[in-house]
């Protein structure tokens, strides 16, 4: 009973170890690792997709739960990595030191996150979270002659100590009032008593450990020299996976335990989703890295991601999980177009981006629509993920946060809209052509196909999420905004 | 009765743009053909879409429903009243006109045609949308193209040789502006929505649920507000105007065509179908204001076009101060001023289409547009000193052109309410005549140049046609307005009845209009 639980998590576990192995039996060859990572996917996309409804529990005294909340998530997951992989491929002349142990922390990484999505207990979610930064701190400093990348590695270590420091602070404090760490034993205890300031400093703490995750306004520090020195596939990888992992936990907590103290939590919510929309969006206009750009930009797509949260209502968590895949493919499609452009174009200045649609067309299209897909821009996906946030926004009431939301669209599309100028108006350095590998560009397609699907039929995707998170026992009877029927 | 014309017009452009994606870009032939068959397409949907318009019917017709989200609310519903059939046909010429023009692009040419076709189709989606959602959505999607468009195919505003503003500022502008105005009434629509409680986004639907349901009037005011502000933007309505000549004037001349030709006219459409149409106490309270600051519009723009030198300027802020009279029409809630507002929106477009067209062609064969060194090109370019001169008429409202018509209803229908503003309308008339007597003058007139001996006139019948076209509809609408009047008034008096219906029950003594416009009520 319990293995078919975690059979996704097992085939990965074990995949840890296949790749370790191969990378110290150098079987097979360097630059086949990549295969044999992504045969490790197919193999747990493959359980995960033949996990029976029926086998849906929990498991672990409770501690893991399977849903379809968590099993949406999870293939979300698998999906990441799998660009992640195909980026590290394009990137993988550059990673000096040994490559089977660049996939095995990829692995462990993505471990940590399948864990988040299934969670029901503190002490899990810390776990996961842990296996998550850890493998992300060692992946950061990969480039060990390179400064920049190990500055990068050094900082994220330092400020995500803190951050699980605060994390660890805050569940301590949890079990204190409640002498459980267990959701659902949480859970009764707040709707069954009077919360002490313990407890509630408890969740703050919680809430801004997770806050560092999410790079959410105060705790975002770490972003931009992390997203700017770190190798580009890594960055990939925090800024979808990480920060998907890190909302999810949030859901979960919020939704899953404290709904009903709503009140404490929507305005704080709110106010921080506004301050990190506009610092994330004004920081970005003034960059001339685009991997620090881009940091900035994902602070502004956290404020959105919280702006939904703070809705409280089951709209919200659906805008959630619909604008988490939208961002998904959006993201990914840009830095798919980054690491294969910049061994061409040398390096991530915003210059090197110049004349990109006359040295290659298909790169510099596929950049054109990932970047209108994360300003929000129909038809394409982004577009549809802000609205039903922005919808959710409304219809809890907060309308001054709903008009930030939508004038942080007019400025996300002008820094987005400047690089598009560089690459169609600008003249290019050096005039050669830049050639894309057939893996790369069959992946850009399938990404931008994606962009297009979800950015015009966006109810397949809806009804997926709605009946996802249907089932889950904290959704209706204590949602405040629930929707007619 | 359902007929597939609507979506034709649609998905025409769009499966164009996309034939001609998967064209190989060497194959130039293939690619214009495609995008002139489309547009083509389009064009003749639009004009059956207006020939079968059952004005005795009336209402939305030719409806299409598909349910897109159910759970939101949010279906894919295209339908044309009398109003948006004829933008549709605004749409459909100057989107044919404007692909024929778009021969004279040579670089990029794919390119060129896949996001001109998706402007024209975004346009076309604008109109044809009676659910908010895909309003909305259309509405964006319209916008965006106008950057790759002016930036790459567009041209730098020089003055005496120095850059006085250059494309890339100018597309960035406009993009920008045009974005901001979009979530601006974007955050209107979505409090609408929530406020109104309908949970539906379909027009109709939430039409019917706010006439049983009336909003608070604090509420309708502030949504209005929003509304006004948001689409006055791209209207353009003094004091948010300052993009729109500038981005005209930095436009290749096909975009400047749709550009000043229709998209300028989303903004009002949007004003009377949105929030004139779902919000009578915000229309009450905040028409007055609109029509204060139409004369601003109407005086400022023309005043601004006298004292430039680059023709797309003049014509650029002669739009604005046109848009001016729109909005006045707009403004006065009687359905004979709204007749002419729309009237107005068409023949503002094919006059301003014509006057772009005949720019660009000037500016390909002598590579200027300042008016001090232009002069004596009637010589050279006989045809299109003729078009230049005819778009002058039309443009300062001589009798025979639809533009007479469209000012006449607007000043009849606006005297009783705002007899001034009328009054300074016709002060505006006065300055087009000027600035646009003077551009002729200028452009055409005088002795033959030396330098400009090399210039060929407008010789290929395809460009030809695209001009007759123009001319010729102005002219016909002109003199003969009696069936667009018909079509655009059975939706015009049910707009301005909703509107008025509530806080004046008794009917306001109509305003008995001169006899050969007056449009008889079925």
């Amino acid at each position: 009973m319990t293995w078919k639980l975690i059979g996704v998590e097992f085939v990965v576990s074990v995949w840890t170890i296949v790749t370790l192995g191969a990378d110290i039996l150098n079987l097979p060859r360097r630059n086949r690792l990549w295969l044999l990572a992504l045969a490790g996917l197919s193999l747990a996309a493959i359980v995960l997709a033949l996990q029976p409804p029926e086998s849906l529990g929990e498991s672990f005294q409770d501690m893991f739960v399977v849903d379809g909340f968590g099993r949406y998530f999870k293939g979300l997951f698998l999906v990441i990595a799998a660009v992640v992989i195909v980026m590290t491929r394009e990137f993988e002349d550059r990673l000096s030191a040994p490559l089977g142990a660049f996939y095995m922390l990829l692995f462990t990484a993505l471990l940590g996150m399948l864990i988040v999505a299934s969670v029901n207990d503190l002490l899990l979610l810390f776990v996961g979270l842990e296996l998550i930064t850890f493998s992300l701190y060692i992946m950061t400093a990969y480039l060990k002659t390179d400064p920049r990348s190990v500055e990068a590695g050094m900082k994220y270590l330092i400020i995500g100590s803190i951050a699980s420091g605060f994390l660890i602070y805050g569940v301590a404090l949890l079990y204190g009032f409640s002498g459980s760490t267990h959701f659902p034993s949480l859970h009764k205890a707040i709707v069954s008593g009077v919360i002490p300031l313990s407890a509630q400093a408890g969740f703050f703490f919680v809430l801004a450990g997770l806050g560092f995750k999410i790079a959410a306004v105060p705790f975002h520090l770490w972003v931009p020299d992390v997203y700017e020195g770190a190798p580009t596939p890594v960055v990939a990888f925090l800024s979808v996976g990480s920060k998907m992992a890190g909302i999810i936990a949030l859901v979960r907590i919020l939704y899953g335990v404290f709904l009903p103290l709503h009140g404490l939590w929507m305005d704080t919510l709110a106010i921080l989703s506004a301050a990190t929309m506009l610092y994330g969006n004004l920081a970005a206009i003034v960059q001339t890295n685009i991997k620090r750009l881009l940091g900035y930009s994902s602070i502004g797509h956290a404020g959105y991601l919280l702006m939904a949260l703070s809705s409280g209502s089951s709209l919200g968590v659906s805008a959630v999980g619909y604008y988490l895949l939208a961002y998904l493919v959006s993201n990914l499609t840009v830095f798919l177009v980054i690491v294969a452009a910049s061994k061409t174009i040398g390096g991530d200045h915003l210059e090197a981006y110049n004349g990109l649609s006359k040295r290659s067309p298909a790169l510099a299209g596929a950049l054109f629509l990932g970047l209108l897909s994360l300003a929000g821009v129909p038809p394409l996906a982004g577009f549809s993920g802000k609205l039903l946030i922005l919808l959710a926004g409304a219809q809890a009431g907060q309308l001054w946060l709903v008009t930030i939301g939508a004038l942080n669209v007019a400025l996300s599309l002008y820094y987005y809209l400047m690089i598009v100028k560089r690459m169609y108006l600008g003249t290019p350095i050096n005039p050669s052509v830049i050639r894309v590998h057939p893996v790369t560009h069959t992946t850009l397609i399938l990404l931008v196909l994606g962009i297009f699907v979800l950015g015009i039929f966006q109810n397949p995707f809806l009804q997926q999420i709605q009946s996802a998170i249907e089932n889950q026992q904290w959704t209706r009877p204590q949602f405040p905004n629930a929707e007619p029927p | 009765m359902s007929s597939p014309l609507l979506a034709i017009i649609l998905l025409s452009p769009l499966v164009g743009a996309l034939i001609i994606s998967a064209l190989p870009p060497q194959n130039l032939l293939g690619i214009r053909r495609i995008a002139v068959s489309s547009s083509a397409l389009c064009l003749v949907c639009a004009l059956g879409v207006i020939l079968s318009y059952d004005t005795v019917k009336a209402g939305y017709q030719q409806q299409i429903y598909l349910p897109w989200i159910p759970s939101l609310g949010i279906g894919f519903h295209l339908g044309v009243d009398g109003i948006s059939s004829v933008l549709v046909l605004l749409h459909g010429l100057c989107a044919f006109s404007g692909v024929l023009i778009s021969y004279a692009i040579t670089q990029q040419v794919k390119e060129y045609f896949i996001f001109y076709l998706t402007l024209i189709a975004g346009v076309f989606g604008v109109f044809l949308s009676i659910d908010v959602f895909f309003f909305y959505f259309f509405y964006e999607m319209a916008v965006i193209p106008m950057y790759p468009l002016i930036g790459i195919w567009g041209s730098d505003v020089k003055e005496e040789g120095v850059v006085r503003f250059s494309k890339e500022y100018a597309t960035m502008k406009l993009t920008i502006y045009l974005t901001l105005g979009a979530v601006i009434a974007l955050i209107g629509l979505l409090w609408l929505y929530v406020s109104s409680g309908s949970h539906t986004f379909d027009l109709i639907q939430m039409q019917q649920h706010l006439d049983n349901h009336p909003l608070a009037v604090s509420v309708q005011r502030s949504i209005f507000l929003l509304l006004l502000i948001g689409f006055g933007f791209i209207a353009p309505m003094w004091p948010f105007h300052s993009w729109s000549p500038i981005g005209h004037a930095a436009a290749p001349s096909a975009v400047s065509m749709l550009h000043a030709g229709v998209l300028m006219k989303l903004g009002s459409y949007a004003i009377i179908r949105l929030a004139i149409g779902l919000l009578p106490e915000g229309a009450k309270f905040w028409l007055p204001w609109v029509a204060g600051l139409c004369v601003m519009n109407i005086l400022y723009g023309g005043l601004v076009a006298m004292a430039q030198k680059d023709l797309k300027l003049v014509i650029g802020y002669s739009s604005s101060s046109h848009m001016g009279y729109v909005l006045l029409g707009t403004a006065c809630l009687t359905s004979l001023a709204l007749d002419g507002a729309v009237l107005l929106m068409f023949a503002h477009g094919l006059m301003t289409a014509l006057a772009f067209a005949m720019i660009g062609h000037i500016y390909d064969q002598t590579h200027t547009r300042y008016l001090p060194d232009l002069g004596g090109l009637a010589h050279q370019v006989p045809f299109i000193a003729t078009c230049g001169v005819i778009a002058a008429m039309a443009s300062s409202g001589l009798p025979g052109f639809a533009n007479f018509v469209a000012e006449t209803l607007v000043f009849v229908g606006a005297w009783d309410s705002h007899p001034v503003a009328v009054a300074c309308g016709v002060v505006g008339l006065v300055i087009t005549a000027v600035y646009m007597l003077r551009l002729v003058r200028g452009t055409f007139f005088g002795p033959a140049l030396r330098s400009f001996a090399s210039v060929r006139d407008a010789s290929s019948p395809f460009s030809r046609l695209s001009y007759a076209l123009l001319i010729g509809v102005l002219l016909f609408i002109g003199c003969w307005p009696r069936p667009i009047l018909k079509i655009i008034d059975v939706s015009a008096q049910s707009i301005v009845a909703r509107a008025l219906r509530q806080h004046q029950p008794e009917p306001e003594p109509e305003t008995i209009p001169v006899e050969w416009v007056k449009v008889p009520n079925p």
